[in-house]
């Protein structure tokens, strides 16, 4: 590996803005960070540069552990935004200073200077100053000044942003091409997903100081593991829908969705899908669809964009259409649409025209939180807790909705179904908790949120679950809530007291059985630790140690949650506890994987 | 001439008012004055000119004034720099108290620092004492005037300094890192080049200043004969026994040299930045 970062953390006044980041970058791979401003892209360059140090982790260049190593001992070449030039040297000042700093003699920097030139086409521009150069100039002699040394590595931090488009998109070739001749290594930062898609072999998205996802360009944009990156990597529509046996249904509507994963544990349940406003289908009536059919839908706004015509259109006959993630309420479902000119002119819409809606192409998203539902006894409470800082935080972040249901359990017959849970029921903390927790569960909610009043965000959370059955659907929910959150993961293994020393590797082997299916499974990088005793009174012990912790727990029996678990549901002292639920039974079939 | 008064509109009215504005300024404020000295300077036969300009104690003034405002300059460029580098680099409690300090020189009247650095250097000033025994004698001596000098010369020198190290991006000094370079090599071939226009500027000011001191210097120098009399005293002398023409005279010589030197400081800071075509 040629640059490889493992669980590298840098905090900034305790907060962490680069966490437990790993990275494999090949020889010769150009590597895109891709991030929104402040996700903590550049700082994980600038430690790589060496340029900043790390307070946890590993950084190894070429097999080599630079972590404690000085950035002028890298052997790297950086490549600066506002390309931090010499302005008081020469051009060739500028790309012999590596070689003038090692002593190199003056025929043959001279030599490797007019190499570099030729490689940046700027031949014969040696004697001029920075001053006199165009923006686009002056970037292709820092390009040049950085790889004079012949590093291992060369790093761009957003090289071209200050750059306008055209000068941008030749430089970036020029990039390319050189990365391309001299086989170098290369990572570039950048929060333009336009460029990480022209340059990179390899594109990883940050936000928040996590690594969220690594992949091919293709890929990623194609089957995103995560809303974050579904929705940064492109324009997508993000629709909640059904998935059963028999495939994806929006509200009455089966679709049948080609990249379709496998249902969990045979129940419906409710899934978060991706539809890219390209893939989008228009008809002047549900027959003429080539595609699945989705809803009906009014235009509101057209708007031409010279290849591409954007179309934002407002669904209609909610609730049995697609529900929108990040629509308020309802008769608020918006979608976006863009459209080729040919498109265009088979079909020309006016605003105000009713269409049909179908999807080409859906992707279903792995996460196994869709959204929320928000119960209490009366509609009224649910409202309330729909409030809480912690649960608005939360939908906020993950752009998804909080429904709202009155349920009332007592009157309740035990037989008659009711209508289906979609989606992390929350509930309120307290005694009547744990009871409410059993019967969620008993009748069909996958995933309880218990709240207690005014919970903060929290730092740090701990995994624990109680069946190894458990572990895969645990971990994938922690998994998915940690990408929105910015606390730390804790895999808390708990061994019952008295156990001989002997039955100990046991414990110990399932605790890195964790870790290393959290990182590859779902990129989640998390301690772990071993307590010693029972498990409630551990839990408890752990969860009391500071302030802002939370749980997530995953039982395969239902009548733990209201009997063994019941304290740690308790609205005094109270923490969050998400309390992910799967039956023994579905050991055998395949489990949501992300 | 081309393109006089065609530059770009700006929120001054005309071209013609402001030019008018900043010849008649310069005339009234500046160059009547001098022209003045001159006229004066005229009165005086050359033999008689000769023997006031050169005269063996005008010669030695000359060379203590110029030769200590040299000094002064000198140790304010290099500790003005490291005072203006900890305010820029640093944070630290009391940043904002030392960063209004540097300025009181600018308001203190001067004799009264030089009456105050007379009392601190004397013999038994409180640190005139430490000094004594060493063989150092700072009041009443050349030595004197530097430190007085270099009192009055400091702020210049932080002020102009200070902004132009606030423009040196860290990013300078991290590319410079990465290519290999240690920490006196960034020093020396990056910061120190691009501040040096305004180490100049502030260079120049300084010695501006300390050429035509008077207040503080009479204080603290003593004003032995030959010895610690500075130019601009010699001239006051001069005015005392009502020659005016002679008082002119050493006037005219210190402004002549002044202007040569100031000239040639200028010329060096023209040159330096022309090499750096500051257009970001």
């Amino acid at each position: 590996m040629s640059i490889a970062l493992d669980q590298v953390t840098k905090r900034y006044q305790d907060q962490p803005v680069v966490n437990d980041v790993s990275i494999e970058v090949g020889e010769g791979e150009f590597f895109v960070l891709l991030g929104p401003s402040g996700s903590g892209k550049s700082t994980l360059l600038r430690a790589v540069a060496g340029l900043t140090g790390i307070d946890h982790g590993r950084i190894s260049l070429h097999g080599r552990d630079v972590t404690h190593v000085r950035a002028r001992d890298r052997g790297v070449g950086l490549v600066f935004q506002n390309y931090a030039l010499f302005r008081h040297m020469t051009v060739a000042d500028n790309i012999e200073f590596a070689l003038r700093v090692r002593r190199m003699k003056a025929a043959d920097r001279r030599a490797r200077r007019q190499e570099l030139l030729k490689l940046v086409a700027l031949e014969g521009m040696d004697q001029r100053l920075p001053g006199q150069l165009s923006g686009g100039q002056q970037q292709r002699v820092a390009v040049a000044r950085a790889l004079a040394h012949k590093p291992q590595v060369l790093l761009l931090d957003e090289p071209f942003g200050a750059l306008d488009a055209k000068i941008r998109e030749e430089l970036r070739r020029t990039i390319r091409a050189v990365q391309r001749e001299l086989g170098i290594t290369t990572a570039l930062v950048t929060h333009d997903q336009e460029e990480a898609f022209a340059l990179a072999d390899t594109i990883g998205v940050m936000n928040h100081g996590r690594l969220l996802e690594v992949g091919n360009p293709n890929d990623l944009y194609a089957q995103p593991a995560t809303r974050f990156v579904a929705t940064f990597l492109g324009a997508a529509n993000l629709l909640l829908a059904r998935q059963g046996a028999n495939g994806i249904r929006f509200g009455a509507t089966p679709v049948n969705a080609e990249a379709a994963e496998p249902v969990h544990a045979g129940r419906e349940h409710e899934v978060v899908a991706v539809l890219r406003p390209e893939e989008v289908e228009i008809a002047g009536a549900r027959e003429q669809l080539t595609s699945n059919y989705i809803a009906r839908a009014a235009v509101e706004e057209i708007v031409f964009t010279g290849a591409l015509e954007r179309l934002r259109v407002r669904l209609l006959d909610e609730p049995s259409a697609a529900q929108l993630l990040g629509s308020s309420g309802e008769g608020d479902a918006r979608l976006e649409i863009t459209r080729t000119q040919h498109e265009r002119r088979s079909l020309p819409l006016a605003q105000g025209a009713h269409i049909a809606i179908g999807a080409r192409r859906l992707h279903v998203l792995p996460t196994p939180l869709s959204s929320f539902l928000a119960c209490g006894a009366t509609e009224a409470d649910a409202a309330e807790l729909a409030h809480e800082p912690l649960l608005e935080s939360l939908s906020t972040r993950m752009k998804t909705r909080v429904g709202l249901r009155a349920i009332a359990r007592a009157s309740e017959d035990a037989d008659k179904a009711p209508l289906p849970f979609s989606g992390v029921a929350a509930i309120a903390a307290g005694d009547n908790a744990a009871a409410t927790v059993e019967w969620l569960l008993r009748h069909g909610a996958a995933e309880v949120l218990v709240l207690p009043r005014n919970a903060p965000s929290p730092t740090r959370v701990f995994i624990h679950w109680t069946d190894e059955v458990a572990r895969r659907a645990t971990l994938a929910v922690a998994a998915s809530l940690l990408r929105h959150v910015s606390a730390e993961a804790v895999y808390l293994g708990i061994v019952p007291e008295g156990r001989p020393g002997a039955a100990r590797p046991a414990p110990m082997r399932a605790l890195l059985d964790a870790r290393s299916e959290a990182q590859q499974a779902h990129g989640l990088e998390m301690r772990t630790e071993l307590a010693i005793g029972e498990t409630v009174t551990e839990l408890t012990r752990n969860l009391s140690a500071a302030s802002a912790q939370m749980l997530v727990l995953g039982i395969t029996d239902v009548t733990q949650a209201g009997s063994a678990y019941r304290s740690l549901l308790a609205a005094q002292p109270g923490w969050p506890v998400l309390i992910v639920y799967r039956p023994a039974e579905s050991r055998a079939a395949p489990e949501i994987a992300a | 001439m081309k393109n006089v008064g065609k530059r770009e509109p700006s929120v001054i009215p005309g071209f013609g008012i402001t030019l008018g504005f900043t010849t008649f300024f310069l005339s009234a404020i500046v160059l009547l004055p001098l022209s003045a000295l001159v006229l004066k300077t005229a009165g005086l036969d050359w033999s008689r000119f000769v023997e006031v300009i050169a005269s063996p104690r005008a010669m030695a003034s000359y060379r203590l004034s110029f030769g200590a405002s040299m000094v002064a300059a000198s140790v304010n460029m290099v500790f003005g720099f490291a005072l203006a580098w900890t305010l820029v680099r640093y944070e630290f409690p009391g940043r904002k108290l030392v960063d209004a300090i540097i300025d009181m020189p600018f308001a203190l009247p001067t004799a009264v620092s030089g009456i105050a650095l007379a009392t601190i250097f004397s013999v038994n000033g409180w640190i005139g004492q430490y000094l004594e025994p060493r063989g150092i004698f700072v009041a009443y001596t050349p030595l004197g005037i530097t430190v007085a000098l270099t009192l009055i010369g400091m702020p210049f020198v932080v002020r102009t300094v200070q902004p132009a190290l606030q423009e040196v991006q860290r990013d300078l000094e991290d590319a410079a890192e990465t290519l290999g370079a240690g920490r006196f090599y960034v020093f020396r071939r990056i910061i120190v080049p691009t501040v040096l226009p305004a180490l100049l500027t502030g260079f120049t000011l300084a010695f501006a200043r300390a050429v035509g001191e008077y207040g503080s210097v009479i204080f603290i120098a003593g004003n032995k004969y030959m010895k610690t009399e500075i130019t601009p005293l010699l001239i006051i002398f001069r005015l005392e026994e009502y020659d005016y023409a002679g008082a002119a005279a050493l006037g005219f010589v210190m402004l002549a040299i002044s202007f040569v030197m100031l000239l040639a400081i200028n010329l060096l800071q023209v040159w330096g930045r022309k090499r750096m075509m500051v257009s970001r």
